[in-house]
């Protein structure tokens, strides 16, 4: 009924682009049609927009008014030199490594020298080619419109196992790098599972190359599934300068005393949404998100999410510091699910935001769903400006003001930062917070 | 030198007149002690003295070696010197106390041309006045006074003190909190910064504290004014006779 809706010059080059697109994405049979389903959900839906509940701040049909073209597999061969230039602080750390140029999986930059009887890789794209009938299963429908636009475009991202009771011992990283010298699309989807008894920590980089275009569009999804009494840890990097858009949904399950901490720093895209979508399968799961975002200018970052305890026992926390500056607006969307079943709950919610300029804009919209009584559950929300006590006492002691400022700023974040729980990891990400609070 | 000429101050928000005329001056290499009812002032002495935009001078100035202070902000006086043990020290969550004395000794070094310590050369210096103050190496780990009980934030402070080495100290009711072996502990710490060079203003409420720095004048101060100045012994006959000679008159 909605196919005669008016659709906006974004709409319409999405349609013409995946119908030029398609027969060259990979996959045939119930690929292709998967892809046409899902281009066929995204059109009655559109671009979500600000009536749309879950995208009351962030319009992307306001924001969204042109959509670069499509990825092109990259001829530009890259260098691990310029790979490790563009990773930073990420570089340095003993980790598997596997990356995406471009949305493509690269076999020469991944380094991955654990065992098979540990880890499990394989290419989306060489998977989607093959087309084995368990894969299918592994697309959910119902992910709203960017999900579904990832469904139609994903050019490739990994299947990434680890088998039960195996520890890989040290973190995988999954780098996403953007070379490209034209703006464009990039439309990735990752799969990991983290089977019973099982660890991994996760380390998702965004990251730029010397050269890459700006304005690009990122459209990443990735599915976590965690095993009975299996742990994962999650963190995701992006500090951008590129004026990028970037959009992230991350739905992850949770098995029977599985434990998920998940982590994301969002540094100074143009615009970022990321979407968290978190459901307890078994009893005794423990969750731990946490995050900072830092935005400055007319940057804008949305971090919504969904706890859904479906299932009794379970302990849910949450941490979210956002540093605004300029006219950067800041949101933050927590609900929390607690179903009928679901006693014993314990969950927990914060969002902080440190404002830098009277200019800037927090919002915060937390959300509680209890239908269970025998739950505890609470959620907060701050807006504060630097303490200026905090302040003097720091520049009687000969610290300058913009020092002073930037050292208490570390600290606000660092709350968050602090839960990173692989070393290496959680100073690397310190590491591009600072960078980010030390460039004006 | 330090040079206070009719200071008047009152508090931004309300305007509340706190600071009502002080005059006083503390010549290098003495030590002055200033004593007072609650809520005579001291602390906003000591705030204006630093810098602190809670108050606003209406009247008066206050000269550092022969330069007035008053528009410059508390980091470039403390790059002057300046430096002020505060009564209420304050937390810092998040920012480890070993970072935030170098990032507070790296700002005064450079503002006074030396060069940055290199980090042995840092640790070195302050692992050896730590020591000396019964700081341990624990708590240079943790965020700055954070959890840390009320004699341990005054230890910090005079730590900071010493390895910042100002030439003009202001210690607010340093003494109070401590116990009796930390009061010497604290004062020979201070007492070591005694010298040729150095100017202390030291406020305090117990005659106790200038059995270890003896004073080289009493001020008493109330109602924002300087009411009475004389020897240490001063001190000893407030112990006996209080301040009610003082909060009575001079309306
Ligand atoms: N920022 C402020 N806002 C409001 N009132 C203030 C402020 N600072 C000081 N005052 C008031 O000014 C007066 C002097 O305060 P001050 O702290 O200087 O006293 P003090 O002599 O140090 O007292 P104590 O011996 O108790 O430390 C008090 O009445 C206090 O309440
Ligand atoms: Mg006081």
């Amino acid at each position: 009924m909605n196919v005669t809706t008016l659709k906006t010059k974004a709409e319409s080059q999405l349609r013409e682009q995946f119908d030029a697109a398609a027969e060259k994405l990979p996959g045939t049979g119930w690929v292709s049609a998967l892809r046409a389903r899902a281009m066929d959900a995204f059109a009655a839906e559109g671009l979500p927009h600000r009536r749309v509940e879950e995208w009351k701040y962030t319009d992307l049909r306001e924001r969204l008014r042109d959509v670069p073209a499509p990825g092109a597999a990259t001829a530009k061969t890259v260098t691990s030199t310029d790979l490790d230039r563009a990773l930073g602080p990420f570089a340095a750390i003993d980790a598997e490594r596997i990356v995406l140029v471009d949305g493509v999986y690269s076999a020469d930059l991944s380094k991955v020298s654990a065992e098979a009887t540990v880890i499990e890789l394989m290419s989306l794209a060489a998977m989607l080619e093959k087309a084995p009938a368990w894969l299918e299963g592994k697309f959910s429908s119902n992910g709203g419109a960017v999900v579904a636009l990832n469904t139609a475009f994903m050019s490739d991202g990994v299947l990434l196992k680890v088998r039960k009771d195996q520890d890989p011992g040290k973190p995988v990283l999954l780098v996403h790098a953007r070379t490209a010298t034209e703006p464009t699309a990039l439309a990735v989807r990752n799969v990991i599972s983290v089977e019973a008894g099982a660890k991994l920590t996760l380390v998702e980089a965004h990251v730029t190359l010397d050269g890459a275009a700006r304005g690009a569009l990122s459209n990443i999804v990735t599915d976590v599934t965690i095993g009975d009494g299996a742990t994962c840890d999650h963190i995701k990097s992006l500090a951008d300068a590129t004026a990028s858009t970037h959009l992230a949904t991350w739905t992850t399950k949770l098995g029977k005393d599985a434990t998920y901490r998940g982590f994301q720093l969002t540094a100074s895209p143009a615009l970022a949404r990321n979407d968290i979508n978190i459901l307890f399968n078994g009893e005794g799961g423990k969750l731990d998100l946490s995050g900072a975002f830092l935005a400055r200018g007319a940057e804008h970052i949305d971090t919504t999410l969904v706890v859904d305890h479906a299932v009794p026992h379970c302990e849910s926390r949450e941490l979210f510091k956002g540093v605004l500056d300029g006219r950067a607006h800041g949101i933050f969307q927590g609900k929390i699910i607690v179903r009928p079943d679901a006693q014993k709950t314990d969950g927990k919610q914060m969002s902080q935001a440190l404002m830098l300029s009277p200019d800037a804009q927090f919002s915060s919209k937390p959300e509680l769903e209890i239908y269970a009584d025998d739950v505890v559950c609470g959620h907060g929300a701050t807006c504060t400006e630097i303490d200026a006590d905090l302040l003097f006492y720091c520049r009687s002691r000969g610290i300058p003001p913009d020092v002073a400022r930037a050292m208490l700023t570390e600290s606000f974040i660092g709350e968050a930062v602090e839960k990173i729980e692989n070393e290496a990891v959680r100073e690397a990400i310190g590491t591009l917070a600072i960078d980010w609070l030390r460039t004006k | 030198m330090l040079e206070i000429k009719n200071l008047h101050a009152r508090i931004a928000d309300d305007g509340a007149e706190i600071l009502r005329g002080i005059d006083l001056v503390v010549p290098k290499g003495e030590v002055h002690a200033i004593m007072g009812p609650n809520g005579s002032g001291k602390s906003t002495l000591a705030y204006v003295l630093a810098g602190r935009d809670d108050y606003e001078v209406t009247e008066g100035d206050i000269f550092w070696n022969g330069e007035s202070i008053l528009e410059m902000g508390p980091d470039e006086r403390a790059a002057k010197g300046v430096f002020l043990a505060f009564q209420y020290p304050m937390e810092i969550p998040g920012v480890a106390t070993m970072t935030f004395l170098r990032a507070a000794l790296n700002a005064v070094r450079k503002k006074r041309g030396l060069k940055e310590l290199t980090t042995p050369e840092f640790m070195k210096l302050v692992r050896a006045k730590a020591a000396e103050l019964g700081v341990s190496d624990e708590m240079l780990k943790r965020p700055l006074n954070v959890g840390f009980s009320g004699g341990e934030k005054k230890r910090m402070e005079i730590l900071q003190m010493s390895v910042l080495e100002p030439t003009l100290c202001v210690l607010d009711e340093t003494d109070s909190g401590l116990d009796i072996d930390a009061i010497r502990i604290v004062s020979e710490g201070a007492t070591k910064l005694r010298g040729p060079d150095r100017a202390m203003l030291v406020i305090t409420h117990y005659q106790r504290l200038l059995n270890y720095i003896v004073p080289d004048k009493v001020h008493i101060l109330a109602k924002g004014r300087i009411q009475k100045t004389g020897g240490k012994e001063l001190a000893l006959e407030l112990e006996k006779s209080g301040y009610a000679d003082f909060t009575g008159k001079a309306a």
